[in-house]
């Protein structure tokens, strides 16, 4: 495979995939997510977030999921119908569910990762470096996050076919805004 | 990002050429020639709007038709996301639209 091409399927799988095929590999991505975060302890509270916590329960790791996804998916679809005519709402629901695929990665290390005590780490910051899983999680929360969030960029763009600063505008405000709206739908539903 | 797309089934090498190759200025017919008889007509004639796409905008104009319009069918011929399909559609109908201003 050619490099432009290996770059294009992980950066840019919608102009390949996209509608209800997407959406369905999302969801596999998705469950396992929230299957391996719900053991691992990660919980995703955010369209764009993830954290490690001391307990969670399965129904939570879901609630966290799901909430993420209806609200990333319902705002870049009132961005869509702002920026765009004519798009059908499956390649965004298709498109969106497969750009949160990256975070299963953080699932699968958190998976083998102990959370530090938050009273040592307060006590001495220099905790974290003992564990080296804990590390690796922070380090690779970056690459995933900035891998989701241009996989949602090109989401956007390829189910809508908009391009330029429109796109871009409509994007950062709607990646925004979705965050936010599943903050705070989290802290009231859950 | 750029997708790339290939037509094998039609050859295209052989372009009617749109522009000036001196100065970029968009051509016109200036004869035509009856290849059974050798009349020839000569005047000032425009080019068909189609003619003045890019070849691999006719490409896919030849294969919508082909395939009734269909953009589904078009999307599992050239291995490309439905809405992919779509947006290069978009993309020739603004051409087209530019062109007949």
């Amino acid at each position: 495979m050619k490099s432009k091409e290996f770059f294009e399927l992980i950066f840019n799988p919608f102009t390949r995939i996209a509608g209800w095929q997407a959406f369905w590999l999302g969801l596999v991505f998705l469950i396992l997510s929230g299957v391996i975060g719900g053991f691992g302890n990660v919980i995703f509270d955010g369209v764009i977030d993830s954290h490690l916590v001391k307990e969670e329960t399965m129904l939570q790791s879901f609630g966290y999921l799901g909430i993420s996804m209806l609200t990333l998916v319902l705002v870049m679809w009132i961005a869509g119908l702002i920026i765009s005519k004519g798009f059908r709402f499956i390649d965004i629901l298709g498109t969106m569910t497969l750009s949160k695929a990256p975070f299963i990665l953080l699932a699968i290390v958190g998976f083998f990762t102990k959370m530090p005590d938050t009273n040592e780490i307060m006590k001495n910051p220099m905790v974290i470096l003992s564990s080296t899983s804990f590390l690796l999680m922070m380090i690779l929360s970056v690459p995933v996050l900035v891998w989701s969030i241009t996989l949602m960029y090109n989401a956007l763009k390829i189910s809508c076919g908009t391009k330029g600063s429109k796109l871009t505008t409509a994007f950062i405000i709607a990646i925004l805004g979705s965050e936010a709206i599943s903050k705070l739908l989290i802290y009231f539903v859950l | 990002m750029k997708t790339y797309i290939t037509f094998a089934k039609y050859n295209f090498n052989n372009m009617l050429p749109t522009n000036c190759p001196s100065c970029q200025a968009q051509l016109k017919v200036k004869c035509l020639k009856c290849e059974n008889c050798q009349t020839e007509v000569t005047g000032s004639y425009d080019l068909p709007l189609l003619a003045l796409l890019p070849e691999i905008d006719q490409q896919f104009i030849l294969r919508f038709v082909i395939n009734s319009g269909s953009l589904k069918e078009m999307s599992s011929e050239l291995k490309l996301s439905y809405p992919t399909v779509r947006n290069m559609l978009n993309d020739i109908i603004t051409k087209i639209k530019t062109d007949e201003k």
